[in-house]
């Protein structure tokens, strides 16, 4: 366990020190002349909880689907601690997969799924069942050990399957949108159980997702997936923080996006005029481009502030008229109509219980946000 | 003006009536003590001690039975490796020919069937010697063939209603293939199997024209049999005959249904 936190907290894929333990290595999958995925780079370090996140067709599930054996790839090879992957089936190779439907089979009892792969390696009597009691202890079913699939909830399900896939203590366990079916509360607690698991038994987890909440909360790292391409790898905050593309800043939660061109372009800040805005965004660093080129500034609605007063302050303010606040309890969404007709979202936490004072309804506002909040896109 | 609910009342009676009033009555003359078939002289046991009493009867029953256990089961065997290779093994050539020729025999007429399935006896006798004379072999062979189409047609079915996953987690878990098969496919797909091996079991037991085609001396199904007695007059026995075969084919049916709804619940 110990060991598995501290490869965490000294970030192999940053310092590249250690040798990767999954490499996949220029992988292109068609289908006819589709391409679902398209010369694919990818290396992922032990004990690493990896989420391939992008919407539905872009190729991650035939990624992980490639990596369990069951896709053979038009070209490239994949490795998996130091084995070349290639030509081995599903059956032998050290990988164990949660199916998205779970794929628990419906004549056995839970005891009997579980026990299947143990029995598949010729293992025996006590030796499994000990195994299996053990691991149903840690997902908390022992007490539905001889119930059948179909008397089970889907949280149980779930959880039959993730101790069926991980009873064999694969090398590496792969995750095809492990909660999806779940509902929101058990999906939140069942993201927390799931790193614990992963940090007991110290199993490399690859996980595919479509939610951007799901793989902010679970991963080490995580690879965002565009039309059969990863478009960005990087840990949660970074990809979060500093999106590489339009498409990542959109696809990875919410953001506002202005439109311009470079104005000014000093070594230690740059200026861009953008319509969107209805004059100049002044952006406090340095950002490599050329003048009169063509960019995109993204900023976050937590990061924007809205006032009644107009800020002491020369850059980034704007006069805009709230048209719609959104309550959620623990944040209030504004959705500001600025005067050039653009629309933006800012958050607000609501930090006090009742607020007599709140900014409501068609009132004029001032939006403003900090020099470096922002993040300048140039594709 | 009567309800709905009362028209459709006595069209679901008169549907009823319309299907089983034939049934029906020959069950009751079955039971029927004069030997005339359509008058009623009071109710007697005495035809089903009649046929006990017919080696004819007996012999092509006993015929007809294993006829058709063998049959059913030999289909389930091909009908279920045809299915399994249409919807698993996705597109590969002659895909489309398999496809057609395994649903053939469901539209073709009996006769043609028949005669053609007699010419290639006849031939393969003379080319190779096998099957030397026509008789109970060459029956199964014949029902084998058409009677195999409809099980791959009912397995076919169950198999694309299958979640593949399934069969890929048995991989995951370290199965080969073959095990896969036996340890999660056959038994996901068992109720179709069983009601696969039920309706080649009737349809074979069932046959007349094709079994007439193919047989050979000293083989004549039950069908066949009551086919050349009813020729020369209706007797009474026929009909406690036929009450025996609807009690078996209704058993048959109600496991069948049963196993499917048994399935559904499960499934």
């Amino acid at each position: 366990m110990n060991e598995t936190l501290t490869v965490a907290a000294a970030k192999p894929w940053a310092t590249g020190s250690e040798r990767p333990f999954v490499r996949i290595e220029k992988i292109t999958k068609k289908f006819g002349d589709f391409y679902a995925v398209d010369d694919v780079s990818l290396d992922i370090w032990k004990g690493e909880l990896f989420c391939l996140l992008g919407g539905s067709g872009c190729g991650k599930s035939t990624l992980l689907r490639m990596l369990a054996g069951f896709e053979t790839p038009t070209s490239g090879r994949i490795e998996i601690d130091g084995q070349d992957m290639t030509g081995i089936p599903p059956y032998a190779r050290p990988t164990n997969m949660m199916f998205q439907s779970y794929a628990l089979f419906p004549h056995m009892t839970v005891e009997k799924n579980v026990a299947y792969g143990l029995h598949r390696d010729g293992m025996k009597g006590d030796e499994v069942r000990d195994r299996v009691a053990d691991i149903l202890r840690l997902v908390k079913l022992d007490a539905f050990a001889r119930r059948k699939p179909h008397q089970l909830s889907g949280g149980q399900r779930q959880r039959v399957a993730l101790a069926r896939s991980l009873v064999k203590r694969p090398k590496l366990l792969l995750l095809d949108e492990p909660l999806g079916a779940l509902d929101k509360k058990l999906r939140e607690e069942t993201q927390f159980e799931l790193i614990k698991i992963q940090e007991t038994l110290g199993v490399t987890f690859i996980v595919v997702t479509h939610d951007q909440e799901e793989a902010m909360t679970l991963s080490t790292r995580i690879g965002v997936m565009n039309a059969g391409v990863i478009v960005q790898v990087g840990e949660p905050s970074q990809v979060y923080e500093y999106p590489n593309s339009r498409f990542v800043a959109d696809f990875v939660g919410t953001v506002n996006m202005f439109e311009g061109r470079v104005s000014e372009d000093e070594p230690d800040y740059i200026s861009i005029t953008s319509p969107e805005v209805g004059g100049e965004i002044y952006v406090g660093h340095g950002v490599s481009c050329v003048l009169n080129q063509q960019l995109w500034f993204a900023i976050r609605p937590e990061k924007l502030r809205v006032s009644r007063e107009r800020p002491e302050k020369e850059h980034n303010v704007l006069p805009a008229v709230v048209e719609e606040v959104a309550y959620f309890g623990n944040l209030s969404v504004y959705r500001l109509r600025l005067d050039t007709g653009k629309l933006v979202q800012a958050t607000k936490v609501n930090l006090s219980r009742s607020e007599e004072d709140a900014i409501s309804w068609d009132e004029r506002v001032w939006v403003t946000w900090g020099d470096t909040a922002g993040v300048v896109l140039t594709q | 003006m009567p309800r709905a609910s009362t028209i459709l009342l006595v069209v679901c009676i008169l549907g009823f009536v319309f299907l089983y009033a034939p049934i029906l009555s020959l069950i009751i003359f079955s039971f029927n003590e004069s030997k005339l078939v359509t008058v009623w002289g009071g109710f007697s046991t005495k035809w089903y001690r009649a046929l006990l009493e017919d080696p004819q009867i007996l012999g092509s029953a006993w015929i007809s039975l294993k006829v058709a256990v063998v049959t059913a089961t030999l289909s389930v065997v091909l009908g279920t490796l045809a299915a399994y290779v249409l919807t698993r093994f996705g597109r590969f050539r002659g895909r489309a020919l398999l496809t057609g020729m395994s649903t053939a025999p469901l539209v073709m007429p009996d006769v043609i069937t028949g005669l053609s399935l007699l010419l290639l006896f006849v031939s393969m006798e003379q080319l190779i010697g096998w099957p030397a004379g026509r008789g109970m072999t060459t029956i199964i062979i014949a029902h084998v063939t058409f009677c195999m189409a409809y099980v791959a047609v009912v397995v076919q079915s169950r198999l694309a209603d299958m979640d593949e996953s399934l069969e890929e987690a048995a991989m995951d878990l370290g199965a080969r293939p073959v095990r896969v098969f036996f340890d999660v496919t056959v038994p996901v797909i068992a109720p179709a199997l069983v009601a696969g091996w039920l309706l080649a079991f009737t349809l074979s037991l069932d046959d007349l024209v094709v079994a007439s085609f193919v047989t050979g001396p000293g083989a004549s199904t039950l069908p066949m049999v009551i086919f050349s007695k009813v020729r020369l007059g209706v007797s009474p026995d026929i009909n406690a005959l036929a009450t025996i075969i609807i009690a078996i084919v209704a058993l048959g049916v109600f496991i069948a249904s049963w196993q499917m709804r048994r399935a559904a619940r499960h499934g």
